[in-house]
């Protein structure tokens, strides 16, 4: 607007309020689910794929393997389903392109890390996006740590993992593999070389029970079994194997020697079905591929001569005291033998850390203060799980972030560069009653995946991701918590129209007469905001200004007959009805495009705009059809009025499975 | 609220037709309530007529604004300055008026006024008076018979009225309505009240000074 005198300045309401959907607020580095989803929901990987790096930087491995404490969270998951959060980051890390990149000016400061998992990879991007000098000291022949020796590759295969790694080491950041430190150079010396160094050096140790039996050969431990695995060695487990412990650990282990040629592989649990520590999924996963699991049996002996025969084990009567601690009770009259060629220990890792020299804690992890995450010998910090016991990627990711903040904070005085992490934020409350019946159900999309019995031949990935269209679709699901209506007060003419079309009751009008929104009755249809006379609304996710942009991208090397598809799904490659040159942009919902955009577009030089309407079983919005309606009519009209009403075309969505309006070349 | 609805395209292109720079105003208030006047009116109205001189090969530059109220001069004074030959106003007919004699260009109205009114749910609006300077809702129960009535007549209904519906056919009957209103209220007795011809010389009032007099002592 060039001339405005509305009388007050323009400000965003609650924009900087910290009020974070609950997937925001449990993912331990706080990503934008909603911003990305939204990305995703519109076909934009790349966009939804540079918001996930602005928190996490490893989107391709924590998209399949994350334990995504977000899910649980998830405001969907009262009405139907969780949103398939993590696969769509999985989505945007596979079919977007990681940008280049962004570097601040070097400044001086050299920073030494000590291990490549996801805690050292990830403090060290950002040290190195903040312009300091950065290397990695690996022991291992490969940066990764768990997710490269650890997690087998039917989980999550190199060239996934390899894809962040890749983008984490464009930041200029130098790899020193093949260096253990405390052995081939000390911490001191390292000290001496740098200003900082940071161990993230994690749980390296494989633990075993000291039972009888358990130095026979063909007893083995799972870390070393899973490295094997990584590395592609070949190994004779014999038909029979008996994995022993009852988490995630223990399932890799068991669906990795499934793979190794084992008809039989059994788990075998001192806990009870309900009190295991393993995923459900994970250990849903492992039985579909014909493993067994046997709970609350606790082992006694390793029996056989030479070889291994089998496992004896007698009933766990119960695991923990009322206190919960560790304190299991056995019947030991209740036997049972399980005969075995191969027994592997999963139950659990622990650190090796005596040859770095430094100060550790009772229960054998680096001491550090919880805040700052320094050790007591200066200029030495620790972040992962060699500081947090074994946690989850995430949670190791999260403590790289928060050890480059120390860093850089001691090194340069600047803490405000690296935001706290954990700062105290308001979650949304779960979904009104009055917004949960209109909301539609929808279950979430299946990811396609290996056929069990075929997966057990090798190691390839199990989960084979989803496509665009099917991303799109389960990112339509998200209800863009705290991402919807904001209104600038001041610009408000209170004409009550957001009132009369939102379907939730989430504009109300308050003791003043004056307007505000409810945001937790708000899932961002946008209803409001294209129907406002006064512009006063805008969503949080995507802004007119936005919509406008792509617009002129897509249009910027048009041709002299361009199309512009403007659809709320995903558009196929041929669309009849827009004639060869189309470029199409995909939006949340029709209601998104303005009488306003579509002229813009065509004054961008489009010679045609077409909607491509959803399918009414489709709709994610189907309080928005009617609005559509009138919009298009009111667009019709105006067209008509100008003698172009040529330029205007509504189609129906071409069905995924038929080939209506489409035809295939 | 005064209920305003924007012309036909063709009529506004005539009007504008032969100036170089055109100053767009919506009105923050009863235009914008109306879904005809605000900001994004302005915004859609103004990318149109673009397309429509880019497609007839004609040069017109075209500015928006946005008052708070066309009807009030200390909210227009910041359009006095501005670089244009000629204004299009996207306000009722009170703002088309002030503006025009304020800015000393001319100005034209985008929009049609067409009652005072109330909000009958999303976009639609009920007309309800006619500003006649002498309200008898108090004895039609709030129906104002000048306005809804076809005829505008004081004591109804004529002979038009077919079950309910005006003869027009586009409307009920006001008269059929007042009387119902009436009678739901217990005051069907209004109903055989002659209303007497009104004083039309209030419909006359070009002016109203509400100090007017108070100098006399
Ligand atoms: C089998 C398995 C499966 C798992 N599955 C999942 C899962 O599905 N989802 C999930 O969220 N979490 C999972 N986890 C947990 C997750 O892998 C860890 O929490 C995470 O990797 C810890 O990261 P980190 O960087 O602290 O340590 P690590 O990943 O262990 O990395 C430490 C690195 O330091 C190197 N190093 C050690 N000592 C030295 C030294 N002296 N000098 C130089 N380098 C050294 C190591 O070689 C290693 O590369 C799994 C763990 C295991 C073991
Ligand atoms: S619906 Fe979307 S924004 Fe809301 S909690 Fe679930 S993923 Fe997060």
């Amino acid at each position: 607007m060039a001339i405005t005198h509305t009388g007050r300045s323009i400000q965003d309401d609650n924009r900087d309020g910290r009020l974070f959907a609950p997937c925001r607020a449990r993912c331990p580095v706080h990503v934008d689910v909603p911003g990305y989803l939204a990305a995703i929901a519109e076909g934009r990987f790349m966009d939804a794929l540079e918001i996930i790096l602005a928190r996490n930087p490893l989107p391709s491995v924590c998209g399949r393997v994350c334990l995504r404490p977000c899910e649980d969270g998830c405001r969907r998951c009262l009405l139907d389903e969780p949103v398939a959060i993590a696969a769509l980051k999985r989505a945007a890390a596979d079919i977007g392109v990681y940008p280049a990149p962004r570097l601040a000016r070097p400044i001086p400061g050299r920073i030494a890390i000590v291990g490549g998992g996801p805690a050292g990879l990830t403090a060290a991007h950002d040290l190195a996006a903040l312009g300091l000098s950065v290397s990695i000291y690996e022991d291992k022949p490969r940066l990764g740590g768990m997710l490269r020796y650890g997690i087998p590759n039917y989980r999550l295969p190199d060239y996934a993992l390899d894809r962040d790694i890749e983008y984490v080491l464009a930041h200029g950041i130098e790899a020193h593999t093949g260096v253990r430190i405390g052995r081939d150079v000390t911490i001191e010396e390292l000290s001496a070389q740098y200003d900082a160094v940071l161990v993230t050096v994690g749980l390296q140790d494989s633990r075993a029970l000291p039972i009888p039996g358990a130095d026979k050969p063909r007893v083995l431990k799972a870390l070393p079994f899973l490295e094997a695995c990584a590395n592609g060695e070949s190994m004779d487990l014999g038909a029979r194997v008996v994995v022993i412990g009852g988490g995630n650990v223990a399932m890799d282990v068991a669906r990795a020697a499934r793979r190794h040629h084992a008809d039989q592989v059994r788990v075998v649990c001192l806990e009870s079905r309900d009190t295991m520590p393993a995923a459900a999924h994970e250990i849903h996963d492992a039985e579909m591929e014909g493993i067994t699991v046997h709970c609350s049996w606790g082992p006694r002996e390793i029996t056989g001569e030479d070889m291994v025969e089998g496992l004896r084990a007698v009933r766990c009567e119960r695991v923990f005291d009322l206190e919960r601690r560790f304190a299991p009770v056995f019947d030991e009259e209740t036997v049972k033998e399980f005969a075995a060629d191969t027994i592997i220990f999963a139950i659990g890792q622990g650190a090796d850390i005596d040859e770095l020299g430094l100060p550790v804690t009772p229960r054998n992890s680096i001491k550090v203060d919880p805040v700052d995450l320094k050790t007591s010998v200066a200029g030495v910090y620790a972040a992962g799980d060699i500081i947090n016991g074994p946690t989850k990627i995430i949670d190791a990711i999260a403590s790289g972030h928060r050890a480059a903040a120390s860093i850089f904070r001691d090194l340069t005085g600047q803490g405000d560069t690296l935001e706290s992490l954990d700062q105290e934020s308001a979650v949304l409350g779960k979904v009104p009653d009055t917004m949960a019946a209109k909301v539609e159900t929808r279950r979430r999309i299946q990811m396609e995946q290996l056929e069990h019995w075929d997966a057990l031949h090798n190691f390839d990935e199990v989960e084979l991701g989803y496509t665009e269209f099917e991303a799109s679709r389960e990112a339509q699901r998200c209800l863009s918590c705290t991402t919807g209506a904001r209104l600038a007060v001041e610009k408000c003419a209170s004409c009550l129209t957001c009132t009369r079309v939102c379907p939730h009751g989430a504009a109300c009008i308050n003791m003043g007469g004056y307007l505000y929104f409810e945001i937790e009755a708000c899932h961002a249809c946008g209803a409001c905001v294209s129907q406002c006379p006064a512009q006063a609304i805008n969503l949080e996710t995507v802004s007119e200004e936005d919509l406008s942009r792509r617009v002129q991208r897509k249009l910027a090397d048009r041709g002299m007959d361009t199309s512009l598809v403007f659809s709320c799904g995903h558009v196929p490659d041929t669309l009849l009805e827009a004639g060869p040159d189309f470029r199409a942009v995909q939006v949340s919902c029709l209601l998104r495009v303005s009488e306003r955009s579509v002229f813009e577009a065509l004054e961008e030089g489009a010679s045609r705009i077409v909607f491509t309407r959803c399918t009414e079983g489709d709709c994610r919005f189907p309080h928005a059809q009617d609005l559509v309606n009138r919009r298009i009519h009111h667009i019709r009209k105006m067209l008509s009025e100008a003698q172009m009403s040529e330029a205007f075309l509504v189609t129906a969505a071409p069905d995924e499975d038929s080939e209506t309006g489409v035809t295939t070349p | 609220m005064i209920v305003v609805r924007q012309k036909p395209l063709d009529e506004i292109c005539a009007m504008i037709a032969g100036h170089r720079r055109v100053l767009l105003v919506g009105c923050n208030t009863c235009a914008a309530v109306s879904l005809a006047g605000g900001e994004t009116e302005v915004d859609t109205l103004l990318q149109l007529l673009r397309l429509t001189n880019k497609r007839h090969g004609t040069f017109c530059e075209l500015t928006p604004a946005v008052l708070q109220r066309q009807c009030e001069p200390e909210y227009i004074d910041c359009l006095q300055e501005g670089d244009y030959d000629a204004v299009l106003s996207l306000g009722c007919g009170a703002g088309v008026a002030l503006l025009a004699s304020t800015v000393g260009k001319p100005v034209y109205p985008a929009l049609d006024t067409l009652f005072i009114g109330s909000a009958k749910g999303l976009a639609r609006w009920q007309a309800e008076c006619s500003a006649c300077g002498q309200c008898v809702l108090g004895m039609t129960a709030g129906i104002c018979p000048i306005t809804r009535c076809a005829k505008g007549i004081l004591n109804g209904p004529c002979g038009g009225v077919s079950d309910g519906t005006c003869e027009l056919g586009d409307r009920p009957c006001a008269w059929v309505e007042i009387y119902e209103r009436l009678d739901s209220l217990g005051c069907a007795e209004n109903f055989d009240t002659i209303l007497a011809p009104k004083d039309n010389t209030t419909r006359q009032i070009c002016e109203w000074d509400m100090s007017e007099g108070c100098d006399e002592k």
